[in-house]
């Protein structure tokens, strides 16, 4: 037994520092690349260009520092009295929740910077809004780190105290819930991110509109993320007497995880064929944004019906 | 729900004395209380404001005219016509939501919308709103008939995409607003227990509320206003005499 608890500690540190870092690493070849190339169609804008990917890759790189202050409080924080077999299984959680979201995040953060980089060679005299607004939009796509950071923080705290197995799968679900939510969204904030910043180096005149419909649609694209956030919360919160329990919300956190892909998909993909338009056509730009948001509404009722069947399945399972 | 309570909150129990005392009948007073101060608050505001407006031109003057005139135009963009009613009411709510998340900035004061109940609320009155308003635009027979669009079959797929209207916009308030208050209290348990990380912790932690107040909190209120602008604007328009929208135009 202490084999199988030994094996289950160390390879939720090994998985969670490795997949993180693998992403990172195939993230910054994609910025680097195009900066490369950005320099080459414009060798005068070099400044910029550089100061833009590297600001680019030290965002990029947040899910590998993610991953590796996880590993650090996993492998400093567990004293060898406290190894059981729950435990293991609940860090199972943690790297479910980590790896996820930072090996989609890690690689989909790459497309806003070197469509900046790109965009910045096009249009070398707005290259400090363009460096101001990829900077804006690669935060955003950072959130879902963010939100797997603090659940994986939430079971750390808890995996001490679960002495069933109904608890370990309990806390597994909730890794699991941020860790598949995260990945559908996170495609939609970086396709958008990307043709946003291609909007603007096609036509920098509508800086300003790309830019407001930039926040709208970002907080719409994240809405499954919060959704799982919320589900990945209260199962945190809440009790597993029995296994069936437990099982149920493993069930449920599938439910939401899968039902988010899509919907997140989706509604980024809806929003960057608006962003491409607003930059062809400024003039119609309400019309768009209003076509793309009632799409997007529409798009996120499929991330509803997924939440609704989760709660059930949490409060009445 | 019996899993919301991540924190533990006060209830106040008016009915326990008849023996009412489900989950159902208890009053958040935290949520009560600071939706008054809020309300209090806009109150407080408004009535200078409207005795200041009615004098000479001057700063005050100027702010007040841009910022209705932005919704004046935000309004007749997104419907196609400009209506006092449904300018007043997206107004408002505006209002009400930009002040009730960036209301943590005060010192003592919690965001009302990080209760679910105040959102569901929000939620369900713009949800009558435009049920009542494409009633009025299009009367009834048009308005029952649109649940039945394509075949009758399609009944109860119709009903769920307009009530999924209303979870959609309160929960991706609430789940925002309440995501944003975990996330400082977790900061700020993070760095107390030493006295030297709480003195250098402050700005980190003071960006991270006003982030979330401001920025935040002012994206998701104007978020709540543009979907319930565009879902009025699909509500108000006048049909033509075949009907292609769907009935599912929530």
């Amino acid at each position: 037994m202490t084999e199988i608890v030994e094996f289950l500690h160390y390879l939720s540190i090994a998985l969670v520092v490795g997949v993180n870092s693998v992403a990172v690493g195939i993230g910054e070849g994609i910025t680097g690349a195009a900066a490369i190339e950005a320099i080459h169609i414009q060798p005068k804008a070099k400044n910029d260009i550089q100061t833009t990917a590297i600001l680019g890759m030290a965002l990029v790189e947040t899910a590998a520092i993610t991953g590796i202050s996880i590993a650090i409080i996993l492998l400093l924080g567990t004293r060898q009295a406290d190894k059981t077999i729950f435990l293991g299984l609940s860090e199972l959680g943690i790297a479910l929740a980590i790896c996820l979201s930072g090996f989609t995040i890690g690689i989909v953060s790459a497309w806003p910077s070197s469509q900046a980089c790109l965009a910045i060679a096009r249009q070398p005299f707005s290259g400090k809004r363009l460096l101001r607004f990829m900077l804006i939009t690669q935060s955003m796509i950072q959130t879902p780190v963010i939100f797997s950071f603090i659940i994986a923080i939430f079971i750390k705290n808890q995996s001490l105290s679960a002495n069933t197995i109904a608890e370990s799968l309990r806390l597994i679900a909730s890794g699991l819930c941020i860790g598949l939510g995260s990945i559908g969204p996170g495609i939609g904030l970086g396709q958008f991110g990307g043709q946003a910043c291609n909007g603007i180096g096609i036509n920098r005149k509508s800086y300003g509109k790309i830019f407001s419909f930039t926040l709208i649609s970002e907080a719409i694209i994240e809405t499954p993320i919060i959704f799982a956030l919320v589900t990945a919360l209260i199962l945190i919160t809440t009790q597993a007497s029995t296994l069936l329990q437990g099982i149920g919300m493993i069930a449920a956190a599938t439910s939401i995880g899968i039902g988010t892909i899509g919907p997140g998909i989706g509604s980024g993909k809806a929003a960057a064929a608006a962003c491409k338009q607003i930059a062809k056509n400024p003039a119609i730009y309400s019309t768009l944004a209003k076509v793309s948001m009632f799409a997007q509404g529409m798009i996120d009722t499929a991330a509803i019906y997924a939440l609704i069947i989760s709660l059930s399945l949490i409060i009445f399972g | 729900m019996k899993g919301l309570e991540l924190f533990e909150e006060k209830f106040w129990r008016p009915l326990s004395y008849f023996g009412l005392t489900h989950h159902f009948f208890n009053i958040n007073y935290s949520t009560v209380v600071y939706t008054w101060i809020v309300i209090g608050i806009l109150i407080t505001i408004l009535i200078p404001i409207y005795i200041i407006l009615q004098r000479k031109p001057g700063l005050i003057h100027f702010i007040v005219t841009s910022f209705i005139n932005y919704f004046v135009d935000l309004s007749k963009q997104s419907l196609g016509f400009f209506s006092l009613t449904h300018f007043t009411f997206v107004t408002a709510i505006f209002t009400f939501i930009a002040l009730c998340n960036s209301i943590s900035l005060l010192p003592w004061m919690e965001e009302p919308t990080k209760d679910l109940n105040t959102t569901l609320a929000l939620g369900i009155i713009s949800f009558l709103y435009i049920q009542f308003y494409s009633i009025k635009t299009n009367g009834l027979k048009a308005y029952v008939k649109e649940y039945f669009h394509p075949f009758f079959i399609m009944f109860p797929l119709n009903v769920v995409g307009k009530l999924a209207s209303v979870i959609s916009l309160s929960f991706r308030l609430f789940g925002n607003i309440f995501g944003g208050v975990i996330i400082a209290k977790i900061y700020f348990g993070a760095i107390e227990g030493s006295w030297l990380t709480e003195i250098f912790g402050i700005p980190l932690g003071l960006a991270i509320t006003s982030f979330f107040g401001l920025f935040e909190g002012f994206l998701q209120a104007f978020v709540f206003t543009m979907l319930t602008i565009t879902y009025l604007s699909t509500a108000v328009a006048k049909k033509s005499k075949t009907p292609t929208k769907s009935g599912e135009a929530a």
